[in-house]
């Protein structure tokens, strides 16, 4: 890995999200948010092999923020829905705010520290991070860190977490003297509620003689061919109540749910015996995550002496084509099987699952709704989130660095992604890193009776897959 | 018409260039796949009609179906029906199966279809019917195609009447899928060789169980969705309906056939040579009445026709549309053997003037002997024979076994027996259809062959069932 590398990916880093505006999803979510049940914090944990120098990590992070000037924004609100939030820089800005230390004893012990740094609500006044280096953390051979990174989903998603992550660390142990700065861009300051409001209904009524047209055309086209018009809308119809409706209840042994106890485990594993298992059964490497994720719940509803056969599974569908990580997709359920002893078969159910998800017309549906629910009260947006079945588990897959990498002169040994539990009992993140599979589970532990022999029968279900992809 | 569409052709080259042998799978959905349309609809409608819904039950099937095409469970509906035929006998509802085969099921086969089907054989593949529907409405299909294998739902039947309830989950999207797996383990069949067609939103768990998807004239979800797979689609013709204009064809196609007869005889009499008249009158009536519906003859070998005269000529039956379509190609001199029971049957009666057959009484086997005498003297007298020695339609393409007859005949009166294999008649007229379709048709006339005795004639006959099979088959270019 050559300094020239490192140069141009931070170059990238520079560009990352710059829109003043955040997205409609990202608006729902940021508006909806009812602390922690329908959290939209995410955690990161990343393994170092040695506690880093805290004077030249605190340099790095600075230098980071500097870099993308999303780390040292916050969010303005207008005073009523006419627009959407813009982010604005933070002229209070105060590294020390996000940044600390803290020793700990255990790997156990940072684990449920991090899930408590991860339970309090951000102060939403702020840019939306928060950081913590826990040293002290025992690895073989001495002592090494975690940095546990706390991000809101307004200022990122899992996948950009990672994304920004991966292009933030360094690919040589050493210092690197000269790092490209970020541009002074000449960001909105002052920016404020009342104006951002009167700034969004100036817009919408200029836009309305537009959408005067439109909706004539669109009810001329109606009232032309209405059979159309009207099937098509109950072939709508008919998929979103599919897709909201047709799944299994969720499992009695993952109830009932307060979403306030976080547990965060984590599991790795070799990636390349779970890419076997995945082609093998014909499916991608999240069909073998969620596989893997069911052969863990399969276990544990079988000690508990449980018949469950199906349970509801949140994945990420793809919007484009079906096997392009893309940018465009869709969070929706599948019922995951609980049955099918074979991990192999277990892939190629799931995969079937998740491929018939692409007949569904309406699969879009949230991302459609939201720019509606937005101009509503934030409440009918948080009903809107909640109007699905939820998921016994959500489980996705993120790539991750595919080389060693480094923070501040510490080798990134791995990292865990632990997602907020919107009702479901676990949130489960596999992130690539090199070649390793790094498996983050966030439990509800409200929800779990014997959260030990979850965490075994999970690490059973790791273990099964990677001995049949050997 | 005559050929397979590019699209077909080019599917079953691909078949043809993949891996052969039968750890290679090849599973073909029912409904709306190898049939165009619903087969359940078909024995719904006969129960309909032979009034055994109360109202009642039909409202909860039309409520049922309503809500699963409104996103309610569409399995729902399947499980009303099932529930419906609770105590019914199992054996009585085969024959319905039978039944409703031979009369509608059959004809809408798609011939394209077939085609695959027949590709997959070649391949040595392990051809199975994957389908949520029942083996009731599956196995006549399946027996048809030669396909051995069905993996579909099962009833439970208990002394021989159905309890309503199914053996394991309707084999419907997921289940349809783990059943295709199951049977791929059981039969040492290697999935990711293997090959899918299915056409319903539901089938795509099922088709992503194997490395060879197509999507078989798809639904509009099922579009959607090959294309975002990017799984291949294959729009295969569905079998042609009688239109109305080519009702209007078959029409003038009938008035022209009359025509012909009346012209031909009339000037047989004029000419005081009914021989002649009669010939003409043939010439006539297979002649006009085809150029008026649009049907072209297109012959391999035509010159096989004259080589051998006086013969035997023996042919497949599939359609009505046979009869003219050999008068066409014999042209003169030649009759064929009729049962008595037809001789004043009023749709055939006009033809029998022209073409006087043979009549033969099968309830009387001494007089039946009597008229073969008959006839073996007026063959030896100039007069070739037209048999169709399957002895009765097909209700498809596929063939049936050959009788002994013609070849007896051959062998009485010493003449050589001259095949000809007819193909697509049944798609432009169809078994029991009074429409005739404008299109082509393809013949093509065999190796006569000679020297007929009673020791060697089974072996013969099969030999020469079998080139009839293979000529299917394989088209010869």
């Amino acid at each position: 890995m050559s300094a020239a590398e490192d140069f141009e990916r931070w170059g990238g880093a520079a560009a990352w999200s710059v829109g003043a505006e955040l997205t409609s999803m990202q608006t729902l979510l940021w508006r909806a948010e009812r602390h922690p049940v329908q959290s939209s914090t995410t955690t990161v944990v990343i393994d170092l092999d040695r506690a880093p120098d805290w004077k030249r990590f605190v340099a790095a992070t600075e230098w980071g923020t500097g870099l993308v000037r999303r780390l040292r924004q916050r969010v303005v609100d207008p005073v009523v829905p006419t627009a959407p939030p813009t982010w604005a820089d933070d002229p209070t800005f105060d590294l020390g705010y996000h940044l600390r230390r803290e020793r700990v004893s255990s790997r156990e012990e940072m684990l449920a520290q991090a899930a408590q740094v991860a339970l309090r609500p951000f102060d939403r006044s702020r840019p939306l991070w928060e950081g913590v280096l826990y040293e002290g953390v025992p690895v073989e051979g001495g002592e090494g860190a975690a940095y546990v990174l706390k991000i809101h989903h307004a200022l990122a998603d899992p996948l950009g977490i990672v994304q920004l992550l991966s292009m933030l660390q360094s690919g040589r142990r050493a210092h690197t003297a000269r790092k490209p700065l970020g541009d002074e861009v000449a960001a909105p300051v002052g920016v404020d509620g009342v104006e951002l409001a009167v700034a969004g209904l100036r817009a919408d009524v200029s836009t309305l003689p537009d959408l005067a047209r439109t909706s004539v055309r669109t009810l001329g086209h109606a009232a032309v061919r209405p059979q159309a018009v009207v099937a098509s809308a109950l072939r709508y119809g008919a998929s979103v109540r599919r897709l909201l409706t047709q799944t299994e209840r969720p499992s009695p042994e993952l109830s009932p749910r307060t979403g306030k106890k976080w547990t965060f485990l984590t599991f790795e594993a070799p990636l390349e015996p779970l890419r076997t298992v995945a082609r093998q059964g014909g499916g991608t490497l999240d069909d073998a995550a969620v596989a893997l994720v069911l052969g863990g719940l399969r276990r544990y509803h079988a000690r508990r002496g449980s018949d469950v056969r199906e349970l509801p599974v949140g994945v990420r569908v793809s919007l484009d084509r079906a096997d392009d990580l893309g940018n465009r997709f869709a969070q929706a359920l599948i019922s995951g099987p609980l049955a099918i002893e074979d991990p192999v078969d277990r892939v190629a159910a799931v995969r079937g699952e998740v491929l018939s998800l692409h007949t569904e017309r309406a699969l879009e549906v949230l991302d459609a709704a939201a720019p509606v629910v937005n101009r509503m009260p934030a409440f009918v947006g948080a009903s809107a989130l909640r109007t699905a079945v939820p998921p016994d588990a959500f489980v996705l897959t993120l790539p991750g660095p595919p080389r060693k990498r480094f923070m501040a002169g510490a080798e990134v040994q791995g990292m865990y992604v632990l997602g907020p539990l919107p009702g479901a009992a676990l949130t489960v993140c596999l992130v690539t890193v090199g070649d390793t599979a790094c498996i983050g589970v966030n439990v509800d532990a409200s929800a779990v009776a014997d959260l030990r022999g979850l965490e075994e029968c999970l690490a059973e279900g790791v273990e099964e897959l990677v001995s049949a992809g050997r | 018409m005559s050929g397979l569409s590019a699209a077909a052709q080019e599917a079953i080259e691909a078949i043809e260039a993949g891996p052969q042998g039968p750890t290679v799978g090849a599973f073909f959905d029912l409904d709306g796949t190898l049939v165009a349309g619903y087969t359940a609809a078909t024995f719904y409608g006969d129960r309909l009609k032979g009034r055994d819904v109360s109202p009642a039950e039909f409202l909860r099937t039309v409520v049922t179906a309503v809500d699963g095409e409104l996103g309610g469970d569409p399995t729902r509906i399947a499980h009303v029906a099932f529930s419906a035929m609770r105590g019914e006998s199992e054996e009585a509802f085969a024959d319905l199966g039978e039944r409703l085969f031979r009369s509608k099921i059959a004809g809408t086969i798609r011939r394209e279809s077939r085609a695959l089907v027949m590709a997959h054989q070649r391949a040595g593949h392990t051809v199975a019917v994957a389908s949520a529907a029942t083996r009731y409405q599956i196995a006549p299909v399946a027996r048809d195609l030669g396909v051995e294998h069905l993996v579909c739902t099962q009833l439970v039947v208990e002394d021989g009447q159905f309890t309503g309830a199914t053996d394991g989950p309707m084999l419907w999207g997921r289940h349809k899928a783990s059943g295709v797996r199951a049977f791929a383990r059981e039969h040492g069949v290697d999935l990711a060789d293997s090959y899918a067609y299915g056409n319903g939103y539901e089938d795509v768990a099922f088709l992503s169980s194997v490395g060879h998807p197509t999507a078989l004239n798809p639904h509009r979800d099922l579009r959607a969705a090959a294309a975002r797979l990017g799984w291949p689609v294959l729009d295969l013709s569905d079998p042609v309906g009688g239109s109305l204009v080519a009702a209007g064809r078959t029409a003038a196609a009938l008035a022209g056939m009359n025509t012909g007869v009346v012209a031909g005889l009339a000037y047989g009499l004029a000419r005081r040579d009914a021989h002649e008249g009669r010939n003409l009158a043939v010439k006539l009536a297979t002649s006009l009445p085809m150029a008026l519906a649009g049907v072209e003859v297109e012959v391999q070998n035509r010159e096989r026709l004259w080589t051998h005269r006086p013969a035997i000529f023996v042919a497949n039956h599939q359609s009505a549309l046979d009869i003219p379509v050999l008068g066409n190609l014999l042209e003169r001199d030649f009759t064929i053997v009729a049962k008595k029971e037809a001789r004043w049957d009023p749709r055939t009666f006009v033809g029998s003037l022209v073409i006087d057959p043979a009549w033969i009484d099968r309830s009387d086997s001494a007089s039946a002997r009597a008229t073969l005498d008959g006839v073996v003297e007026r063959i030896r007298g100039g007069t070739s024979l037209m048999i169709f020695p399957e002895g009765t339609r097909s209700a498809t393409p596929v063939l049936g076994p050959f009788r002994k007859g013609a070849f007896h005949l051959a062998a009485q009166a010493g003449v050589p027996v001259v095949p000809i294999v007819l193909r697509n008649t049944g798609e432009l007229m169809r078994r029991s259809s009074l429409v005739l379709n404008p299109g082509v048709v393809d013949v093509c006339v065999l190796e006569p062959e000679t020297d007929w005795s009673v020791d060697d004639m089974s072996e013969r006959i099969a030999a020469l069932h079998a080139k009839f099979e293979e000529t299917l088959a394989r088209w010869p270019a």
